[in-house]
């Protein structure tokens, strides 16, 4: 959407902030549940001025960005390997259809029980919930590769190496980068619940914290700055992948 | 994998599980966190004809429920409002888009000071996940109404409204439905999510329970069943889908994004 269109849905959030301002200020919403967004706003400018947003926001960063890539690897690897080898198929897809309805936020507390609630647990449950999404759409993507291309490269003595390069991955990508999109939101997901559960610290335990420590100001203006990632991070991954596919006419 | 045939993944999974088995039995990992998997089926079977899981997933399954049907009326409705009345999307589409990135365990404390640890705030947060789903599918069904559809209904005089009910509605109801399947898997894992983080009730603080207590068996328990109950659920789903749309199947067509 281009700046003008988004123009007056801007200014439709810009009046229910300011709607929310009055009504706590006429006591219509008790402080208690909702201190009045200019006094998050203080809060926030102090925590993004002072740089103690930082600390926080890359910690929880860095459990989104680690799970992503094993997650993806580990998803695009077997996922590429059970397409074009029906033996890897056979072998796989019996396991994988029985993990794949396990709810991974359940995994959380044995993870803990195991891995602790260090980085370790945290990145494993982050890894486990990206690599299914991107796993089944890599698998979808290499099996519906074109048999005719298939046969003119091996008519054209590709090897496997050659033809997955440069035929069956380019084919995958579109699937592979939809798959990825869907698990960078489950990716965040995780990392916030198991930040919470693990009660350690990042984005996800301090706005569990503060809530129980009834200091809402820096619960809310933790929550934006957990909203603004999730917004960037989608954004980025929107535009890299428009990039990537830049041959696809939308 | 196809009844009957067995392949050696089959056999992957058994020497999986038997591994398992062993594992915990001759005590290979040493470790009260690692119950052999008959003692985890005995747990679940035990919990199951005790009585004591059967409410717990009935609570759980009722706010999946209600916030899924709450968030897909409003994904269907707004996904409507905003395709067919062009304003409604210019001015609220923002404020949507802006609520969409958050990830779903963060709404959970405010909402909580709000509508308090139980069910309004649980079936809440699951509406809030399951609109999304819904909403972004029924605009795409409606964005793929065949405009030749659409002609044939202005040709024969039908308004507006009727267009929206009698034309659009059910050509969008394919597009629709496979978003409610999305937020069916999605909601089931939010609820108890929300039950982990918040309350005392439900299927979810239970596994957090079971975790302190140090209750392995029944931990896992909680888990193979919370499997079992998502993949019946998106199976049953997928059964309903066919019935109410089997014209859409006839015509040879996916409705899957």
């Amino acid at each position: 959407m281009r700046l003008r269109t988004l123009l007056p849905g801007l200014f439709v959030v810009a009046m229910i902030i300011a709607f929310l301002e009055f009504a706590v200020d006429a006591g219509m919403i008790r402080r208690a549940l909702l201190p009045p967004p200019s006094a998050t706003a203080e809060v926030l400018w102090e925590l993004l001025s002072t740089g103690e947003f930082l600390p926080p926001l890359l910690s929880t960063l860095k459990l989104v960005f680690a799970g992503f890539f094993l997650g993806s690897a580990i998803g695009i690897g077997l996922g590429t390997a059970m397409g074009v080898s029906p033996a890897m198929y056979r072998l796989f897809e019996p396991l994988v259809e029985l993990i794949r309805p396990i709810p991974k936020s359940a995994l959380v507390p044995p993870l803990m029980l195991f891995l602790g609630i260090d980085d370790a647990m945290k990145i494993t449950s982050v890894t486990l919930v990206v690599t299914f999404p991107v796993l089944l759409n890599t698998l979808q993507g290499v099996r519906g590769v074109d048999r005719v291309m298939l046969d003119a490269a091996r008519t054209h003595g590709w090897g496997l190496g050659h033809t997955l390069w440069h035929m069956i991955l380019p084919a995958a990508l579109p699937f592979i980068l939809a798959g990825m999109r869907v698990s960078l939101g489950l990716a965040m997901v995780l990392a916030v619940l198991s930040e919470m559960l693990a009660g350690q610290g990042g984005l996800g335990f301090l706005i569990l914290d503060m809530q129980r420590s009834f200091q809402l100001r820096q619960m809310y203006a933790w929550l934006v700055i957990l909203a603004v990632l999730g917004l960037l991070l989608n954004s980025i991954f929107l535009l890299a992948e428009r990039r990537a596919l830049f041959w696809q006419r939308r | 994998m196809k009844a009957g045939r067995i392949t050696s993944g089959f056999w992957l999974v058994a020497a999986l599980l038997a591994l398992w088995e062993l594992s915990a039995r001759l005590h290979w990992v040493d470790s009260p966190n690692w119950p052999a998997l008959s003692q985890v089926l005995a747990a679940l079977f035990h919990d199951i004809a005790s009585g004591e899981l059967p409410p717990l997933i009935g609570g759980t399954l009722w706010r999946m429920g209600a916030g899924l049907a709450a968030g897909s009326v409003a994904g269907v409705v707004v996904g409507l409002a905003f395709c067919l009345a062009p304003v409604t999307r210019m001015l609220l589409a923002p404020a949507v888009e802006l609520l969409r990135p958050i990830p779903v365990p963060a709404v959970i404390p405010p909402l909580v000071l709000f509508l308090g640890l139980d069910d309004p705030m649980k079936i809440t947060v699951v509406a809030l996940t399951a609109f999304f789903p819904v909403l972004t599918n029924t605009m795409q069904g409606v964005a793929a109404v065949e405009a030749e559809a659409i002609q044939m209904g202005r040709t024969f005089g039908v308004g507006p409204l009727r267009r929206a009910a009698f034309i659009v509605l059910p050509a969008t109801l394919p597009y629709a439905l496979a978003g409610v399947r999305v937020a069916l898997g999605l909601s089931l894992v939010v609820a108890v999510v929300a039950e982990m983080i918040a309350g005392e009730a439900g299927i979810g603080h239970y596994l957090v329970m079971m975790q302190f207590a140090g209750r392995a068996p029944e931990m896992y328990a909680t888990i193979i069943l919370l499997s079992v109950l998502g993949y019946a659920l998106n199976r049953g789903f997928v059964a309903v889908e066919r019935r109410a749309i089997h014209w859409w199947f006839a015509l040879g067509r996916q409705a899957d994004g």
